[in-house]
């Protein structure tokens, strides 16, 4: 016979261990051990629920909800006992089932290997026992349940804080996926959205491994369009196992992205029933955040756009404020480009601007305005990047840098128009803008090439980038056309050469809008400077008119005083000679008589040299060697330059164009220059002729020079020189200059005078060659090449 | 004697020429207009005409052409003071074209070639 157990040291051990912090297994193994202990039984197990077969004796315990008491003096009946229950069946033992109202926790076995009989104190105790135990077990699954509840809440607690924390997209779509795949133990998670515009369903975010798997991308699918939630798992046999959960992003009834979250992590592999309602609580708690960020993200957007927007129309107003500061054309050519490379304006490294040659179908390199080199952007920047001037006074004060390399080449390059193999010159035929990006294949940059007919092209790449760039592989720029009224006038190519900041779409379009409001500008400016030049024609063409009117009145005058004067001078001349003969040589009175004669005949050459400079002789145009003309007009002079001590200096270039001109009146005028240089040497001096073609503005002129070591002209006098009736004691007759002005003027010629007073003076006639001379010397250009 | 009829509207110039003229050995006969040297012309006969251009009354130009419409072959020098003259198609129908000149040596030789002195 047992000692009955100590009822109050096991009741105490069990409270104080039913109420104790340690593990519940542990917690229960130490009580079936106190148990054991103050039973001195032979066993003592719990059998836990899932262990008890349906099928066996336990299992009516269970559903009869009573204890079992096997004792001395009792019988037991063997029904329905499973094998691996006989080992239960002691020869007394006690089964009591753990319940409560609502579960069933197990069943408290003791054994003992003697018969026993169980008192009723004993009895007692195992019951109350029995519903410690059962107490304890549930205090500890609810204990768990309530913890994993609190974590849940506090995951859902998290989300909602750090959705709420930040209100950029990305943050939040971020802290949403990485919140839940916390929450849920998972090993991947993917947010998927629609995209506005398209209505297509792509990955915004993923995080951890997600499946490439097909069937990923169909589920996510079928989710969105059903607008129900999904959980699947495929058992991993063949195939690596995969578990799914995805739900689908509901707002106002609508589908806008799905949430999922692939494998758990831990050692179970399937998601649970708690997850998926987990899930669901997060997506019904989510959505309206998601699409709220959604909606904060498109209007912060849209803002930033605006605001872009509304900077490039400040920006623009500016720089054409600043274009409205001039008509001048280069100084608006300046202005442009200064605006399209400077920082505060449309940040260009460099621009180019290229303008339409129409008569000759070419499109002419400019004017271009940018750095030299790497370092000097980096000067330049720095130093405009502390100017606190506002856009349009700043890039109205920068000036032209008219020496820079870059300039020069621009400047040099001429581009056929018919090059539908050159981006510049399909800028203007297409009218439309091109954005270049680093071609990095050939193809990419042939379509920069100038192939044919350009004789600017080369076998490297397109002209322009091979100047601008070493590499045409890696030099990537944008053209916009220049449009003036209703036409393409040129052509403006920017680059990003210093720091490679890509060009973007955007960049092109707010180009584009400026250089339609410079094209504008330059088209007026370049008006305003034909409008200039047709003035300015005009006003030379008025003065001329002016002084010709008075020339001509002048010249009448003169011609009716001049005739006047004739007849009497004839009879004075002439009676004056016949006194001559009727006097003796040696008389006194003969002097008298030569006298007379003299004047008169000066007189009478006065007379006639203004008949002849305000009578327009009809002319005899031909083409003319000049040399000859120079020598015979040498021949003219009285006296000749030989005799005496003049030395005479001839240089005459070997191929000279011949001039269209009368030879007679150029005979007058050389004439003229070379009498008037003699005389003005006295007798002692050199006299230079020289005769050399030229060319001007691309057109063939001869220039001779009649160069004596005279007197020179007093400054006094020298504006007067070309004055008809101007006369100095040097020119005597004062109609000599003039005459060789008018006829030089008359040949579409020039006169220009080097004076040295005193020294020298060199007389600088140009004349332009004959048509026929110009063609000669054309195609002496052509052969050359 | 060759008889030569000089036609000038100024005295001066027409008592030049009948000295000049007269020392070389003509016979001289001056009119004032082209409209006395017409009337000169049947009168006088002469072997040459110098005319002047500008004249009242009837001037030069418009003489030199009513005489060779009756004259043909008479010699007719035109002796003016205008030199531009020259240039005018109507004096072609004249000898020679002499531009006035205190000297007179160009007139008188001219003169002389016409007759066929020289």
């Amino acid at each position: 016979m047992s000692n009955p157990p100590n009822t109050y040291d096991l009741l105490k051990s069990i409270i104080q261990l039913s109420t104790s912090s340690i593990p519940i297994q542990v917690k229960l193994d130490r009580m079936l051990q106190s148990i054991s202990e103050a039973f001195q039984s032979d066993r003592c197990l719990l059998l836990k629920p899932e262990k008890i077969d349906k099928n066996g004796f336990l299992s009516r315990l269970v559903s009869e909800k009573k204890p079992l008491w096997v004792e001395e003096g009792s019988s037991f009946q063997k029904e329905n006992v499973l094998s691996e229950e006989k080992e239960l069946l002691c020869p007394s033992f006690a089964c009591v089932p753990l319940y409560d109202e609502a579960s069933f926790q197990g069943i408290l076995h003791i054994g003992f290997l003697k018969k026993r009989k169980f008192s009723s104190e004993e009895v007692d105790l195992l019951l109350l026992i029995a519903k410690e135990m059962e107490a304890a077990i549930r205090n500890d699954r609810l204990f768990r349940k309530s913890e994993q509840t609190i974590s849940e809440l506090t995951a859902l607690y998290e989300m909602g804080k750090t959705i709420t924390s930040t209100l950029n997209l990305e943050d939040r779509l971020k802290l949403i996926v990485a919140t839940g795949l916390k929450t849920l133990k998972a090993k991947g998670g993917l947010l998927r959205l629609e995209e506005r515009k398209t209505g297509e369903l792509k990955i915004k975010y993923s995080i951890g491994e997600y499946h490439q798997n097909p069937l990923d991308e169909k589920i996510a699918r079928r989710v969105y369009h059903t607008r129900t939630p999904l959980s699947f798992h495929r058992p991993g046999e063949e195939k690596p196992s995969f578990s799914i959960l995805c739900a689908p992003l509901l707002s106002k009834g609508r589908t806008f992205g799905t949430l999922a979250f692939y494998d758990k992590d831990s050692d179970s592999t399937k998601f649970d029933e708690k997850d998926f309602q987990l899930l669901l609580l997060m997506v019904n708690q989510m959505s309206c955040a998601i699409e709220n960020a959604l909606i904060h993200y498109e209007t912060s957007e849209m803002a930033y756009a605006h605001e872009k927007t509304a900077k490039e129309f400040s920006t623009l107003w500016e720089l054409n404020k600043a274009l409205l500061t001039t008509v001048n054309f280069e100084r608006i050519l300046h202005l442009t480009l200064t605006a399209i490379t400077i920082g505060e304006g449309l940040k260009f490294n460099r621009a180019m601007l290229f303008l339409v040659n129409e008569k000759d179908h070419i499109l002419e390199g400019t004017m271009a305005v940018g750095p030299e080199s790497a370092e000097e952007a980096g000067k330049v920047w720095a130093s405009l990047s502390q100017r606190k001037e506002i856009l349009s006074d700043l890039i109205t004060q920068l000036s032209p840098e008219d020496h820079s390399a870059l300039n020069s080449i621009v400047k040099g390059i001429q581009i056929p128009l018919e090059q539908d193999q050159c981006i510049l010159s399909r800028t203007v035929l297409e009218g439309r803008a091109f954005n270049t990006q680093f071609p990095q294949l050939k193809e990419g940059w042939l379509q920069t090439r100038c192939e044919r007919g350009c004789h600017l092209g080369s076998e490297v790449g397109c002209y322009v980038g091979e100047h601008l760039s070493r590499d045409p592989r890696v030099y990537s720029f944008a053209t916009v056309p220049l449009l003036g009224k209703g036409k393409v006038i040129g052509v403006i190519l920017v680059d990003n050469l210093y720091n490679q900041n890509p060009i973007t779409e955007e960049d092109i379009h707010f180009l584009s809008m400026f250089a339609n409001q410079a094209g504008l500008a330059i088209e007026n400016a370049i008006l305003y400077r034909n409008l200039e030049e047709v003035h300015q024609e005009l006003k030379e063409t008025q003065t001329f008119l002016v002084h010709l009117e008075k020339m001509v009145a002048l010249g009448e005058m003169s011609t009716t005083i001049a005739h006047e004067i004739k007849n009497p001078l004839t009879s004075i001349g002439g009676f004056a000679r016949r006194l001559d003969r009727a006097i003796l040589e040696e008389s006194r009175e003969k002097k008298y008589t030569q006298t007379i004669i003299k004047e008169v005949s000066r007189l009478e050459k006065i007379l006639n040299d203004l008949l002849n400079y305000t009578q327009d002789e009809s002319l005899v145009f031909k083409e003319l060697d000049l040399r000859d003309i120079l020598e015979e007009s040498l021949s003219m002079v009285t006296g000749g330059i030989h005799s005496g001590g003049i030395q005479l200096i001839k240089e005459y270039a070997e191929e000279i164009p011949m001039v269209m001109g009368d030879s007679h009146q150029l005979k007058q005028v050389f004439f003229n220059l070379i009498n008037n240089a003699s005389q003005s040497m006295s007798e002692k001096g050199t006299l230079s002729l020289r005769v050399h073609p030229f060319s001007k503005n691309g057109s063939p002129y001869i220039k001779v020079e009649v160069e004596d070591t005279g007197k020179g002209i007093d400054p006094e006098n020298l504006h007067n020189i070309f004055n008809p009736f101007y006369s100095t004691k040097e020119f005597s007759l004062g109609l000599g200059l003039p005459i060789v002005h008018k006829i030089i003027t008359s040949h579409r010629g020039q006169i220009e005078v080097d004076n040295h007073p005193g020294k020298r003076v060199n007389f600088i006639i140009t004349l332009p060659a004959s048509e026929r001379g110009r063609e000669k010397r054309f195609k002496v250009a052509e052969a050359d090449q | 004697m060759k008889k030569i009829l000089i036609v000038d509207d100024e005295e001066s110039i027409r008592f030049l020429y009948k000295e000049e003229l007269e020392e070389e050995g003509y016979i001289v006969e001056c009119a004032k207009n082209g409209e006395e040297a017409l009337e000169k012309l049947i009168v006088f006969k002469p072997d040459l005409i110098s005319l002047d251009i500008k004249m009242p009354v009837m001037d030069g130009i418009e003489a030199l052409k009513r005489i060779r419409e009756k004259e043909r072959h008479l010699p007719i020098i035109l002796c003016s003071a205008y030199g531009e003259y020259k240039q005018d198609l109507t004096t072609w129908a004249s000898d020679a074209y002499v531009v006035k000149c205190a000297d007179l040596t160009n007139f008188k030789s001219t003169i002389r070639k016409l007759l066929g002195l020289s």
